[in-house]
């Protein structure tokens, strides 16, 4: 793919919410500031990952671009169409899968449901069908796409909403956690069909807090935290960022004051609790050589006590730059979900 | 206007008048295949009026036994209770048909999340609230038909008496200012994020106003304003007016049809205009996919 000019540019975007928050008897008005002056340009023809936590601001920022939200400030360019002026315009430039399963009408079928989100956007009766009858042949929707919605697994309702997403065969796609409750299968290939689409010339701006995922699939991601772009590349560039040794996962059962002691380990940047399910601890340890610091990682933990199943450098992942970043974990590990077949393009 | 950006093309959208009305008649068809499947919905609402209507007809004969008619002549100028409650429960279910399926129908979109889907589409708001509220009409006009031709056999009322054109005359015209009200009221519900218990206070606030079962000439002065103030009330009179010896408000039908007419002409624009504005302000603040 040869990065071209930008497709999406976006200029100061800041989004401001107001709440009512009640606490003893009194309503208080409190502001929340979901994106703080965010700028970017997406490249025509890139596949184009918004990586963070949840409650980052990522699915603001998706929604402002998508015209469902007026940003407080700031504006932004789609398709060479202005997001508050030429509204219309900007909707019929993009593809959309904002709420996962939800979305979709479950008292129609499949087939109705994207007869009717064809026709909302303008596409002739006989081209809908055709489209209809296209998309069902490449999701392989034809086992379940004229049963009504409500009889369908989630699996099901995530590629249908996808299949709606793709129903304007719209020059930018934005795919809001678009395999979220897809299984390992299902996931893969919808991240095979994200590529044959930018294959094709599809822009695609990708959302999710799966790391890895972002990682195999994109060609440039953003990581947000807090409303704010913390970094900023192609997935290679950001982990080179950080040296190669400087990784090290512990998993096992780790008292916090086993914790507390590796980082006052000289060498040490960050450790950070990356899961924690049924008494065990999943921590990352970010440092200046893992070579140098792991015996004295481990003398920590013996001297406390913990039971350690598991201690190895890591390779750099998107994750760890997003720890090295913040100090803090996404307390979620995605590797599970992209298998070896998935890697590389 | 600069284009910042790489101008492509808009994917297969089409914006033409014929594709701004497909987008209408497809919102339509889905309301009806939806509500379809909801077994009973809609002969439920074609069944309500003569319920509704035989309540007050059976209190009135166990009340008043023979001498219902008069009493009830005394009280309105005709004798056709029947008929006169009829013709209340019908306009009533298409004042609360019409009213509440805004509102309820972007109270469901709401919380099944096609509505963010029907915003982030080029379709303009126009487009598909009219698919909405045509389905609201043509649902609310068959419960109308139904419930009079059911409830005249039923109630062995004859309905080809007095001026039946001017009846429908009034239906049509009355029908109009309804989906100004139906608008505000979808605006509301935009803004609460609730549908349920205000539409259940509001339905027997507007039921009481309309005065289904009596003449509004029984209300104190400041109650007969507030009922005068709100189009079915003018609706439901000019009907019962046309086909019964009721009077009409201003002693003519024109008088009244022009009052109705004038509500046609206004409150359609400004409850169109209260709900774009409402939506502009949620727009700024949370979005209109909260729920």
């Amino acid at each position: 793919m040869t990065m071209s000019d930008p497709i999406i540019a976006i200029e100061n975007i800041s989004k401001t919410f107001t709440s009512k928050e009640r606490g003893k008897g009194r309503k208080r008005k409190k502001k929340v500031e979901a994106l703080k002056d965010v700028s970017l340009e997406i490249s025509d023809g890139e596949i184009f990952g918004l990586l963070g936590p949840n409650g980052a601001g990522k699915t603001t920022l998706i929604k402002c671009l998508t015209t469902l939200l007026l940003p407080t400030s700031g504006t932004a360019w789609i398709n060479g169409f202005n997001l508050q002026k030429e509204e219309n315009k900007v909707r019929a430039s993009i593809g959309c899968m904002l709420m996962g399963e939800r979305g979709l009408y479950w008292k129609l079928t499949g087939r109705e449901n994207l007869d009717y989100f064809g026709a909302l956007y303008y596409i002739p009766k006989n081209v809908r069908r055709e489209r209809i009858d296209f998309l069902v042949d490449l999701l392989e929707l034809s086992d379940f796409v004229d049963r009504t919605v409500e009889t369908y697994s989630s699996g099901q309702k995530m590629i249908l909403a996808f299949a709606k997403s793709l129903i304007n065969d719209a020059p930018i796609l934005f795919l809001d956690e678009p395999t979220v409750t897809m299984d390992v299968h299902a996931a893969r290939n919808l991240r095979s069909i994200v590529r044959s689409l930018n294959e094709e010339g599809h822009t695609i701006i990708y959302t999710t807090h799966l790391m890895a995922e972002a990682d195999e699939l994109c060609d440039r991601v953003a990581i947000i935290d807090r409303g704010e772009i913390i970094a900023l590349g192609p997935p290679s560039e950001l982990k080179s960022s950080i040296p190669q040794e400087s990784v090290v996962d512990v998993e096992g059962v780790i008292p916090e004051s086993a914790r507390n002691r590796i980082l006052e380990i000289p060498g040490i940047r960050t450790a950070v609790v990356k899961d924690e399910t049924n008494g065990k601890t999943m921590l990352g340890i970010i440092c200046d050589n893992s070579r140098k610091v792991l015996p004295k990682i481990i003398d920590v933990l013996v001297e406390e006590d913990a039971i350690i199943e598991y201690i190895n450098p890591q390779e750099v992942t998107l994750e760890d730059v997003f720890i090295a970043k913040t100090g803090r974990s996404l307390s979620i590990d995605t590797r599970e979900i992209v298998t070896p077949k998935d890697a590389g393009k | 206007m600069t284009a910042k950006t790489v101008h492509k093309n808009l994917g297969l959208s089409e914006m033409s008048w014929r594709s701004s009305l497909g987008v209408t008649k497809t919102v339509l068809i889905a309301r009806f295949k939806i509500v379809l499947r909801y077994k009973g919905a809609i002969v439920f609402d074609m069944i309500l009026p003569v319920i509704l209507a035989a309540l007050p007809i059976l209190l009135g004969v166990a009340i008043a036994g023979q001498a219902a008619a008069q009493n009830f002549k005394d009280a309105t100028g005709t004798e056709n209770y029947k008929l006169y409650m009829l013709i209340g429960a019908s306009t009533f279910i298409v004042v609360t048909l019409m009213l509440w399926l805004v509102g309820y129908w972007i109270r469901r979109e709401m919380e099944t999340g096609t509505l963010e889907s029907v915003y982030a589409s080029p379709a303009k708001r126009v487009e598909v609230l009219s698919g909405v509220t045509l389905y609201a009409l043509i649902r609310s006009l068959m419960a109308f038909a139904f419930a009079m031709v059911v409830g005249s056999l039923i109630f062995q009322v004859d309905l080809f008496q007095g001026e039946l054109a001017l009846a429908l005359v009034f239906v049509v015209i009355g029908i109009i200012p309804l989906w100004g009200i139906s608008f505000a009221f979808g605006a509301l519900i935009l803004k609460v994020k609730e549908a349920d218990s205000l539409i259940q206070v509001m339905q027997w606030v507007v039921a009481f106003f309309m005065g289904i079962f009596f003449p509004i000439t029984v209300f104190p002065p400041f109650l007969r304003f507030v009922a005068l103030s709100f189009p079915p009330t003018w609706m439901t009179n000019g009907v019962r007016a046309s086909l019964l010896d009721v009077a009409y408000f201003f002693g003519t039908w024109y008088f009244d049809l022009a009052v109705l007419l004038a509500f046609a002409a206004v409150l359609p624009l400004v409850g169109y205009t209260v709900f774009l504005k409402t939506e502009s302000r949620i727009k700024k603040n949370e979005g209109v996919g909260q729920f």
